[in-house]
C-alpha cells in the first residue's frame, strides 16, 4: 500500500461562516467571511495561498462554474484554482486537493474551501439535477430523502428490527443533534427538540418525519493547510494533522447487481478500511474520540455507526439508545449538532464537519468541548444509499 | 382470403370513479350528466401509446411477430411521431414490421381491424384512447380511458364472414385543433340520423354479406354516438342479442376508437362456438362485421376479467387533476424541467422503451447494458446478449413513498427491484396498493410516461413496477 499522507499535511487555519438561512449574503460573501477567519486563525496573509481548491455541488446558478466565482470574490491573485463537485462529499474532496498538493510538494500553503447558497432556490430541500441525458430516459427522480428512507426498510428487513424501535433510534439521532445543536453558535438550528415532537413529525419519505431530516442551509467553510515544518515556522508547533483522506466511489454494483441488500453503505466500509489503515488506527473503537458524520437523515447516521465499524452489526439502535454516540458518550457524534442541526449548505459541509473536530482537537470547542481529544473522525456522503461517494477523513496532533 | 381474429386483448387503467360522484359534486350547477356507471380514469403517466401497448402485450412475442402493427386512436399525443413505431419498440417487434396509425375518428378500431382482416396476414391492432374532456361536459362523465387490441391472421376462433362500411360525414360530435374537447349536438338529432341512415343501412349489408340473417346474430358490440341508437336498430331487426358495448360504457366508459373493440372482446368471451357475433364502429359512418365463432378465442376471458378490477377513486379534485381540467399549483419544486435528446434517443431509446438489458458472459443480467460488465467477477469489455425484462416480475429490495420529490399524483413511489436473473433496477411504482408498498412485494412492469415536457410538447416513456395482480372493484 502507499504510505499515504499521514501527518504530512498540517492544518493551520480554519474557518466556517454561521450556518442558515443567509437571506443577508451571497455565495461571494459567504466565501469571504469563512477565509477571514482562516487567515486570522492561520496568521498569515492572503497572498501567500498558492492554490486553491472550490467545493461546490449543487445550484450553479447561484455560485457559478468554474474556478471563476471563488476566485473572484476572494480575489485570489492569479494562483491556480480548481473546482471540485462530488455531490455531498464535495467539501472533504476540496480538503483532499488542497492536501495532496501540499504533501506533494506541489505548493506551500494551499485553501480549500466549500460554499452553497441554497436559499436561493425558493423551496425546501435539494433542487434535482439531471442524471445525463441517458439516465434521465429511466431513473427515478427521487429526493433526497426518498432514497435514504429506503435504508430503514432494508435495515429492518437484514436485522429483524421491528420498525417502531428503529424509529425510536432514529429519532434518538435526531433529539441528540439537537441536543448538541443548541450549544453551537454557528448552527442552523439550535432548539432543543422533546422525543414526542420528533416521533410525531409529518413524514417527508416513509419512515422519515421532518425531524429525520437535516436542514438545508447556506454557507461555507474553509481549510489552510501546509506541511509540519511550514506550520512550525509560523508558530504552530503542534498543529493539527491530517491523518488520513479516504475516498471510495460506487462502480453501479450497489444498484444494478443483485449481491447488495440496501441495509448498508458498502462504501463508507471501504473509505474507512483504507483510512484507518492510513492512519494506523487499528481499534477505531478505542482510538477515535470524536466523530462527524453525514447524517443527511437520522438513518444514514444509524447505518454509518455499523459502516465505520463504530458498533457491530445491528447493534447501532441499541448503541444509539444506550447514549454511546450522545454528547456524554463514549464516541460522541455531531457535537456540533450535525448536518441535523448545525446545516447543511452541501458544498461545505465536509469543511464543516473538519471545522468541529479542529477546534475539539484544540481545545477551542467552547461549551461542547470534550476532554481528552487527540483524534477525531469525519465523514462525509455523496449521492445515495444505492450509488455514493463516501469521503473519511481522519485528523490528530502532530504530537 | 381474409384472416381471422386470433386473439384479444384489453388495457383499463385502475382508477374507477363514479359517475354519481361527479353527478352530485355538480348538481348545483343542473348540468345534466350521466349517473350509471364507472368511469375508468387513466394515470398522469398513461396515455394513448402505454395504454395500447398494455392491451397488446399478451398478442406478441418475439418468437412470432406480426406482419403488420395498425395503431388507431383519436387522442395520440404526437401528430407527427408515429405512435406505431413507438409502440413497436415499445413491443420489441422487429422494426421490419410495418406500422400504420389510423385517426381523426373513433371508427378507426373497426376500421383499422377489418383492413387488417381483408389484409388476410398476421396483424396486430390495438386502439386507445385518453380523451380530454371540459368539467361540465357530460362526456367527461361518459367518456373513459382505456385500450383494446386484436391479433389477426390464420386460424383463430373468429371468421369473418361478411362485412360493410358505410361513410358519412354526421356532426354528431368533434374535436379539432381549435377545440380539443368534443363539441356535441342534440342527442335526438343524432340518434334518428345514426339509426336511420348509417346504423340500419350497414348492418343491413354486413348481414347480406355474411348470407345470414338477423335472428342469428347472438352477441352484439356497436358503439353508438348516443345511448339507444343500437336498441332502436335492434328493434327494427329483430336482434335480441346483448350489446356488449353497453357494458364496457356502464363499467368503464366510452373508450372512443378502442370501445367497439373492447366490447367485441367481451362478445367473444360470452359466445359459444358456433355463435354469430356482430361488431359494429361508428364515426363518420359506420363499419359492421359479422363474425362466427368457432372456439374460444384467446384473451377473451381475461378482457372479460378487466371489467371487474380496480381501485375507487374518491376524490373529484384529484380526478380533475388527472384529467387536466384542474391544475393544482404545486409549488416551486415542479418547475423543474428536462429535455430529451434525440440523439440519445436514437442511441439507447430502442433498449430504454423495450426495457432491454443485457446478460453477460456469466449469465448475469444487467439494465442497462455496459461495455464493462456490474458483474464484480467479471473484469473485461464484453458485449452482451439482449435480454428483456418488460414481461418478467421482480422482487421489491428497497423501497419509500416519496412525499418531497414532486409528482402531479403523489406520493413518489420508488426503490429498487430485484429479478431473478441478477438484473437490479431503481425503478417507479405505479398502481399503488392500499397499503402501500414493502420490501419483497412481487412486482411486474408496465409501460408509463417517464418525462413530460409541456412548454415542448415531448414525452418519453420507460417501465414502472405495479403489483401483479389488482384488487378487485369494492375491495380497495
Amino acid at each position: 500500500m502507499a504510505r499515504g499522507i499521514s501527518d504530512k499535511v498540517a492544518i493551520i487555519g480554519m474557518g466556517c461562516t454561521r450556518f442558515g438561512e443567509r437571506w443577508d449574503v451571497g455565495a461571494d460573501g459567504l466565501m469571504v467571511e469563512a477565509l477571514a477567519e482562516a487567515l486570522a486563525d492561520a496568521g498569515i496573509e492572503r497572498n501567500r495561498i498558492e492554490a486553491a481548491w472550490v467545493g461546490n455541488a449543487l445550484d450553479d446558478i447561484n455560485v457559478g462554474n468554474s474556478a471563476l466565482p471563488a476566485a473572484h470574490a476572494l480575489r485570489l491573485p492569479g494562483i491556480p484554482v480548481t473546482r471540485v463537485e462530488n455531490m455531498c462529499a464535495t467539501g472533504t474532496e476540496a480538503l483532499r486537493g488542497a492536501a495532496y498538493a501540499v504533501a506533494s510538494g506541489a505548493v506551500d500553503i494551499a485553501l480549500a474551501i466549500g460554499v452553497e447558497k441554497l436559499k436561493d432556490t425558493g423551496y425546501g430541500g435539494l433542487p434535482l439535477r439531471t442524471k445525463g441525458v441517458q439516465n434521465d430516459l429511466w431513473m427515478p427522480y427521487g429526493s433526497a430523502p426518498g432514497t435514504f428512507a429506503q435504508l430503514a426498510g432494508a435495515y429492518a428487513a437484514r436485522h429483524g428490527i421491528d420498525a417502531g424501535d428503529l424509529k425510536r433510534a432514529m429519532a434518538h439521532v435526531s433529539w441528540k443533534s439537537h441536543q448538541n445543536g443548541a450549544l453551537s453558535p454557528k448552527a442552523h438550528l439550535r432548539s432543543a427538540v422533546d422525543m414526542d415532537k420528533i416521533l410525531n413529525a409529518p413524514l417527508i419519505a416513509d419512515p422519515l418525519g421532518l425531524f429525520d431530516c437535516c436542514g438545508v442551509s447556506d454557507g461555507a467553510a474553509c481549510a489552510i493547510v501546509t506541511t509540519p515544518e511550514i506550520a512550525a515556522a509560523l508558530g504552530k508547533n503542534d498543529p493539527v494533522t491530517i491523518k488520513a483522506i479516504q475516498l471510495c466511489a460506487s462502480n453501479g454494483w450497489e444498484m444494478q447487481f443483485g449481491a447488495w441488500d440496501g441495509a448498508s453503505v458498502p462504501n463508507t466500509q471501504v473509505a474507512s478500511g483504507r483510512a484507518y489503515a492510513e492512519a494506523g488506527i487499528k481499534d477505531p473503537r478505542a482510538e477515535i474520540d470524536v466523530t462527524e458524520v453525514h447524517d443527511c437523515f437520522s438513518i444514514t447516521e444509524l447505518v454509518i455507526m455499523e459502516d465505520l465499524g463504530l458498533s457491530d452489526p445491528g447493534r447501532a439502535p441499541a448503541d444509539i439508545m444506550d447514549g454511546r454516540y450522545d454528547a456524554g458518550g463514549a464516541i460522541p457524534c455531531q457535537l456540533d449538532g450535525g448536518l441535523k442541526c448545525f446545516g447543511h449548505p452541501v458544498g461545505a459541509s465536509g469543511l464543516r464537519m473538519a471545522y468541529e473536530v479542529y477546534n475539539q482537537l484544540q481545545g477551542r470547542a467552547g461549551e461542547r468541548q470534550r476532554d481528552n481529544v487527540d483524534i477525531g473522525l469525519t465523514h462525509n456522503l455523496g449521492g445515495t444509499p444505492f450509488n455514493s461517494v463516501a469521503a473519511v477523513a481522519i485528523l490528530g496532533r502532530l504530537k | 382470403m381474409p384472416g381471422n381474429v386470433v386473439a384479444v386483448g384489453g388495457y383499463l387503467p385502475l382508477l374507477r370513479i363514479e359517475r354519481k360522484l361527479l353527478a352530485k359534486e355538480l348538481a348545483w350547477s343542473g348540468l345534466g350528466m350521466p349517473r350509471a356507471g364507472l368511469r375508468a380514469v387513466a394515470g398522469w403517466d398513461e396515455d394513448a401509446l402505454t395504454m395500447a401497448v398494455e392491451a397488446a402485450r399478451a398478442l406478441v412475442s418475439t418468437e412470432s411477430a406480426p406482419a403488420a402493427l395498425r395503431f388507431a386512436s383519436t387522442s395520440a399525443y404526437f401528430t407527427d411521431r408515429a405512435q406505431s413505431g413507438i409502440a413497436l419498440d415499445a413491443l420489441a417487434l422487429p422494426r421490419t414490421v410495418r406500422t400504420a396509425d389510423l385517426a381523426n375518428t373513433r371508427r378507426a378500431g373497426t376500421s383499422a381491424l377489418l383492413d387488417a382482416l381483408l389484409a388476410g396476414t398476421d396483424e396486430l391492432v390495438v386502439a386507445a384512447e385518453k380523451r380530454p374532456t371540459r368539467a361540465g361536459s357530460s362526456a367527461q362523465a361518459a367518456y373513459g380511458d382505456g385500450a383494446a387490441a386484436a391479433r389477426t391472421g390464420a386460424g383463430g376462433g373468429a371468421t369473418l364472414l361478411g362485412h360493410a362500411s358505410l361513410t358519412h360525414d354526421i356532426v354528431d360530435r368533434y374535436t379539432s385543433r381549435d377545440h380539443p374537447t368534443p363539441y356535441a349536438y342534440e342527442e335526438r338529432f343524432v340518434r334518428d340520423v345514426t339509426v336511420a341512415e348509417i346504423l340500419l343501412p350497414a348492418v343491413r349489408a354486413a348481414l347480406d354479406a355474411a348470407g345470414v340473417s338477423a335472428d342469428r346474430i347472438a352477441q352484439v358490440a356497436c358503439a353508438e354516438p348516443v345511448s339507444g341508437c343500437w336498441k332502436s336498430v335492434a328493434g327494427k331487426l329483430r336482434i335480441a342479442a346483448p350489446n356488449h358495448c353497453d357494458t364496457v360504457t356502464e363499467q368503464a366508459g366510452d373508450l372512443g376508437a378502442a370501445h367497439a373493440l373492447l366490447g367485441f372482446a367481451l362478445a367473444l368471451a360470452a359466445a359459444a362456438p358456433g355463435e354469430l357475433v356482430l361488431l359494429v364502429g361508428f364515426g363518420g359512418g359506420a363499419d359492421a362485421l359479422v363474425f362466427e365463432v368457432t372456439a374460444p378465442v384467446a384473451g377473451a376471458a381475461e378482457v372479460a376479467a378487466l371489467l371487474d378490477e380496480g381501485q375507487a377513486l374518491t376524490s373529484i379534485t384529484r380526478f380533475l387533476s388527472l384529467v387536466g381540467e384542474v391544475s393544482l399549483d404545486w409549488g416551486m419544486r415542479s418547475e423543474f424541467e428536462q429535455k430529451a435528446q434525440a440523439t440519445a434517443l436514437e442511441r439507447v431509446g430502442h433498449d430504454m422503451i423495450g426495457f432491454i438489458g443485457g446478460r453477460d458472459s456469466s449469465g448475469n443480467v444487467q439494465f442497462p447494458k455496459s461495455a464493462y460488465p456490474v458483474n464484480p467477477a467479471l473484469t473485461e469489455p464484453e458485449k452482451m446478449e439482449d435480454v428483456r425484462l418488460a414481461e418478467l416480475h421482480a422482487k421489491v429490495v428497497s423501497i419509500t413513498a416519496d412525499r418531497l420529490n414532486f409528482s402531479p399524483d403523489p406520493p413518489f413511489d420508488f426503490g429498487l427491484v430485484q429479478f431473478d436473473n441478477g438484473a437490479r433496477v431503481l425503478m417507479e411504482m405505479v398502481d399503488r396498493p392500499a397499503k402501500g408498498f414493502a420490501v419483497g412485494d412481487a412486482v411486474r412492469m408496465r409501460l408509463r410516461i417517464k418525462s413530460l415536457n409541456a412548454r415542448l410538447g415531448f414525452r418519453t416513456y420507460f417501465w414502472k413496477a405495479a403489483p401483479i395482480a389488482r384488487p378487485k372493484l369494492g375491495d380497495a
